[in-house]
C-alpha cells in the first residue's frame, strides 16, 4: 500500500510518500521533501504568511515527491493529511491541498495527529519498539509513552514549548531564523563557558519554561545583549560573587540549554522511572540539537539504557510521518469522510485511538 | 556489681567506633564531673548528658550518630567527638546553648554518659572501670522504660521547639498516646538530623 | 547514539560503604536510588535514599539542585511529622554529599504495598472477568475503589493544611501502610493508612496554584496509569475536602488548572 502524506501545521511544508510492501517487508520511503518558510531575524513566522508559503508550494512538493517516488497516481492508496495541532491557517492550507487530491483522484482521506506522526516515524526509523517519547518542538513539549491504545501523556510543559522558548530568546538576541533559530543557538552555546544562574521549573513530569526565558531575556537586557549590535562594551567588566565576568551571547545560549535540557531529561527519566523503561525515543524539532541528545544519551546509559534519535530529515516537521502514521490507521480500516476532514489547532495526542498496536 | 555499661555497633558506622553508654540516677557528684569538663581534665573526655533532657535510645543514637559522621567527614564544631555528641542534641548552631540546655549541670541527678572508642586503648572495660571509680551513681539500665520515667517531656519539647505539638490526654488509649510518642520522637529526631542546614 | 553500555550503580557514599550487611538497591527512581538498610539499631529498618550526582547535568547545576532538593525534601519531611500527616520520618542525612558520591537521607521504612500496585492488581482482576459482577459484589468492589481514594484525598489534605505541597503526586508515591509483609486477601487489600512518599520535589507553599497543580498531576496521573479507575477520581476529592478546609478555594482553582491543561495542545 502507498500513502501520501501532506504537512503543514507550522512553517515547514511536508510531502512524503510511504510504501508498506504487501509482503510484510519493512515500510519504504519513497520520497520525503519539505520546503521552509523562513522568517527574518528577530521576527517569528506568522500564520497568514506561513499558509500562503504553503499554498503557493504545495503542488509543486507533490509533484516533485511523485516524480522522486517513482509511482503514479493510480498506486497511491489514500492522501494523509496533519489534522492538528498546529497553528490554524497552515493547517487549513495543507487541509484544503487534501481534499482536493482526494477528489480528483479518487482517493480515501486520512486525518492524522501530528504528535502521533512524529512518534511513528520515529518508532519506524530507530526500531524502537516501545520507548519512552520526549515530543519538542517550536509548539510542543511532551513525555509520552504508549499504553492501552493511547499515546499517554505523563508530562508536558505548563506554559511554552521548549522550541518556542529557544525561538523567542534567539529573536532577543537577534539570531538568523536560517535553518532554524533553535540551530543557530546550539552553535553559539557550544562557545559558550560560564553557565548564569536561571530559574529550572519542574513539577512532577511538567515543566515550565516561560520564567526561564523572561529570566534570560532579563539577562540579556542587562547586559546589553538584546537587539541587533546593542552591545556597548564597558572597560570594567562586571564580576559577580563567583568572579565570572560578564556573560556573553553564547554564555546566555549554553545556559538556556544546559538548564532547559536538564528539566527535559529529569522530567523524561521520571517518566522512564515511572512506566519502568529503559528506552527513550526523542522525536521534534529540538530533538535534533546534539547536546540534548548527548545529555539523554547518558542518562539513559545510567539507567541501563539507550536513547533513539532521528536525524534532521525526520525529526523536523515532514510529510512522511503523516503518511506512516496514516498508512497505519488506513490499513486498520481507519478513513476520515470529506465531511469531516477539517483540521484543528488544538488536538490531543491521547484523543487519537491507536489501533494498530498491541 | 552488676555494672550497666552498654557497648554498642551502631549501624554504617566503622566497626571500630563502638559507643559506650551508661545511665546513672541520683548522681551525688556532678559539679565535679562538670569542673573536670570545664577544665579539660583529658580523662574525662565523655559526653555527659542531663538524661531528663532524653526521651528514648533512638533520640540518644540519633545525636550519636550524628555527632560520628561528623567526625568521620572532618566537619567538627566543637573540640572533639564527645563534645559533640552534646551539641548534636541541639536543634540550633548554638554550641554554648547547647551544652546549657542538654549537657550536664551542678544539679544534675540523672546522667547519661557516652563514650566513643575513637583510639584502641578505648574498651568497654577500659570506660567500665573509668566510670565506676569516678560517678558517684546508682547504675541503672539504658533502656526506654527508664529513660521515660526520667525524661522531662515539657523541658524537651520547649527545648526543640515542638510546645505547639500537642501532648495525649491523660487516659488516653494507648494505641493513640504510643503514636503521639512517636511523633515527638521522630520530630525531635528531625530536628537533630537537620541542624545546620542553610 | 549512544550504544547500550553496561551500567554498574555508583558507589554508595560514606558512611554506608561500611554498612554490614550491605544496604539492598530496592529501585533506580528517576532522581535517586533507594536502598533498604537498618538504622540505628540492626533490627530497625530504614530507606536510604541517595541522590547521586547527575553526570548528564552540568557540575555547577548539579550541586545546586542535588542540595536543594534533599534538603528542601527534609525539611518538609520534618515539618509533616511535626504535624501529623503520614509520611516517613526523617533519621538523618547529609546535604553536602561528600567526596562527590552523593547527598543521602535515611528515612523511617514504611511497610505496605505501593498504591500503583494495589489499583493495577485490582484492574487486571476487573479485566480478568471482575466487570462481569452485578449487585452486592459489584457494589463491595466499587466500595473497596472508592474507600482508598478517600483515604488518598485525605492524606493529601493533611498535607496542604501543612502548607506543604508535594510536586509528584503519582500512585507509584503512595504506600499503603499494611503492618504486615506479603499478600492480603482481596477483600482487605485496599485497608490501611495511605503513606504519602519521595518528597523529591515537595515544597513548602502556601499558593492555591501549586495546591491545585498538585491535585491536577495526580489526577492526570490516574488517568495515564489507571484508566479504569480514573471514573472514581471524585471520591479523592471528598476525602480532600474533609480533611483540609481551604479545599472549596484549591478545588475552584483546579478547574483553571484543568482548562489551561487543555490548552496546551495549541501552538506555544
Amino acid at each position: 500500500m502507498i500513502a501520501i502524506g501532506l504537512e503543514g501545521s507550522a512553517n515547514k511544508l511536508g510531502v512524503g510518500i510511504m510504501m508498506h510492501p504487501d509482503n510484510g517487508s519493512p515500510p519504504q520511503v519513497l520520497a520525503n521533501i519539505r520546503h521552509t518558510y523562513v522568517s527574518p531575524p528577530g521576527e517569528g513566522f506568522l500564520p497568514k504568511d506561513t499558509a500562503r508559503h504553503h499554498r503557493s508550494w504545495v503542488v509543486k512538493l507533490v509533484k516533485k515527491a511523485l516524480k522522486e517516488a517513482r509511482v503514479s497516481v493510480r498506486d497511491v492508496d489514500c492522501i494523509c493529511f496533519t489534522k492538528g495541532p498546529g497553528m490554524g491557517a497552515p493547517l487549513q492550507s495543507v487541509a484544503v491541498a487534501a481534499r482536493m487530491l482526494s477528489l480528483l483522484w479518487g482517493k480515501a482521506l486520512v486525518g492524522v495527529n501530528h504528535c502521533v506522526g512524529h512518534i511513528e516515524m520515529g518508532r519506524l526509523i530507530t526500531g524502537a519498539t516501545n520507548p519512552v517519547v520526549l515530543y519538542v518542538s517550536g509548539g510542543n513539549t511532551q513525555v509520552i509513552a504508549y499504553s492501552s491504545q493511547r499515546y499517554r501523556i505523563f508530562g508536558e510543559t505548563l506554559d511554552i514549548a521548549v522550541g518556542n522558548c529557544l525561538d523567542r530568546f534567539a529573536r532577543t538576541l537577534h539570531i538568523s531564523n536560517d535553518p532554524a533559530p533553535g540551530y543557530n543557538i546550539e552553535q553559539l552555546a557550544k562557545k559558550g563557558r560560564q553557565l548564569v544562574d536561571l530559574p529550572y521549573t519542574v513539577k512532577g513530569m511538567d515543566c515550565s519554561f516561560s520564567g526561564i526565558l523572561a529570566a534570560v531575556d532579563g539577562l540579556a537586557a542587562t547586559y546589553g545583549l538584546g537587539g541587533k549590535g546593542k552591545d556597548d562594551e564597558t572597560d570594567t567588566p562586571v564580576l559577580d560573587a563567583d568572579g565570572n565576568g560578564k556573560p556573553t551571547p553564547a554564555d546566555l545560549c549554553f545556559s538556556l540549554q544546559e538548564t532547559i535540557f536538564s528539566m527535559l531529561v529529569e522530567i523524561t527519566e521520571r517518566a522512564m522511572a515511572h512506566v519502568g523503561s529503559k528506552e527513550v525515543l526523542i522525536v521534534g524539532g529540538v530533538g535534533c540539537n546534539e547536546r540534548l541528545q548527548e545529555m539523554m544519551g547518558i542518562m539513559a546509559r545510567d539507567r541501563g539504557g539507550n536513547v533513539h534519535a532521528t536525524d534532521e530529515r525526520f525529526c523536523i516537521d515532514n510529510g512522511i510521518m503523516i503518511a506512516q502514521a496514516g498508512l497505519l490507521a488506513y490499513k486498520t480500516g481507519f478513513q476520515t469522510p470529506l465531511m469531516d476532514s477539517t483540521c484543528t489547532q488544538r488536538f490531543r495526542t491521547d484523543d487519537v485511538f491507536i489501533k494498530w498496536r498491541g | 556489681m552488676s555494672f550497666t555499661l552498654e557497648t554498642i555497633h551502631l549501624p554504617h558506622l566503622p566497626s571500630s567506633l563502638p559507643v559506650h553508654v551508661a545511665l546513672y540516677r541520683d548522681v551525688q557528684n556532678a559539679p565535679f564531673l562538670r569542673q573536670q569538663l570545664i577544665s579539660g581534665n583529658s580523662e574525662f573526655e565523655y559526653a555527659l548528658i542531663d538524661a531528663s533532657m532524653i526521651l528514648s535510645r533512638a533520640h540518644v543514637f540519633s545525636a550519636v550518630f550524628r555527632a560520628v559522621i561528623d567526625y568521620l567527614n572532618k566537619r567538627l564544631k566543637s573540640r572533639n567527638v564527645h563534645s559533640e555528641i552534646v551539641f548534636s542534641f541541639s536543634p540550633t548552631n548554638n554550641i554554648a546553648d547547647s551544652f546549657r540546655k542538654f549537657g550536664i549541670s551542678d544539679s544534675t541527678k540523672d546522667l547519661l554518659v557516652v563514650k566513643v572508642s575513637v583510639t584502641p586503648e578505648i574498651t568497654h572495660d577500659s570506660v567500665a572501670a573509668h566510670l565506676a571509680q569516678s560517678i558517684e551513681g546508682s547504675p541503672v539500665s539504658f533502656t526506654d522504660e527508664t529513660l521515660s520515667e526520667i525524661a522531662d517531656v515539657a523541658k524537651i519539647k520547649k527545648a526543640y521547639k515542638l510546645g505547639a505539638l500537642t501532648s495525649a490526654p491523660a487516659g488516653q488509649v494507648n494505641g493513640a498516646s504510643n503514636a503521639e510518642k512517636m511523633r515527638l520522637e521522630n520530630s525531635v529526631i528531625g530536628a537533630i538530623a537537620l541542624r545546620g542546614a542553610t | 547514539m549512544a550504544s547500550p553500555e553496561p551500567y554498574t550503580p555508583p558507589p554508595l557514599p560514606t558512611p554506608f560503604t561500611h554498612t554490614t550487611p550491605p544496604p539492598t538497591l530496592l529501585t533506580q527512581g528517576a532522581e535517586a536510588h533507594i536502598y533498604k538498610t537498618t538504622h540505628l539499631t540492626p533490627t530497625t529498618p530504614a530507606a536510604l535514599k541517595v541522590r547521586p550526582s547527575k553526570p548528564y547535568r552540568h557540575p555547577i547545576l548539579d550541586r545546586r539542585l542535588t542540595r536543594q532538593r534533599i534538603l528542601q525534601e527534609a525539611r518538609c519531611l520534618v515539618k509533616l511529622v511535626r504535624e501529623g500527616v503520614s509520611v516517613p520520618a526523617v533519621f538523618a542525612l547529609d546535604w553536602e554529599g561528600q567526596s562527590g558520591d552523593g547527598a543521602w537521607l535515611l528515612m523511617e521504612w514504611i511497610e505496605g504495598v505501593v498504591v500503583r500496585v494495589v489499583f493495577e492488581r485490582w484492574e487486571a482482576f476487573m479485566k480478568a472477568g471482575g466487570e462481569g459482577l452485578r449487585g452486592e459484589r459489584w457494589r463491595a468492589e466499587e466500595e473497596k475503589v472508592r474507600g482508598l481514594m478517600r483515604g488518598i484525598g485525605a492524606v493529601v489534605g493533611g498535607l496542604h493544611r501543612a502548607g506543604v505541597i508535594h510536586g509528584d503526586l503519582t500512585t507509584s508515591n503512595l504506600i499503603l501502610r499494611s503492618g504486615v509483609e506479603g499478600e492480603r486477601e482481596r477483600e482487605r487489600e485496599m485497608e490501611g493508612e495511605v503513606v504519602l512518599i519521595d518528597f523529591g520535589l515537595a515544597a513548602q507553599s502556601s499558593s492555591e496554584e501549586d495546591r491545585a497543580v498538585d491535585l491536577y498531576v495526580l489526577e492526570r496521573a490516574f488517568g495515564s496509569t489507571h484508566p479504569r479507575c480514573e471514573m472514581f477520581f471524585g471520591e479523592v476529592l471528598v476525602g480532600y475536602r474533609d480533611s483540609y478546609k481551604g479545599a472549596a478555594v484549591t478545588l475552584k482553582r483546579l478547574q483553571d488548572v484543568r482548562m489551561r491543561g487543555r490548552k496546551r495542545s495549541m501552538i506555544g
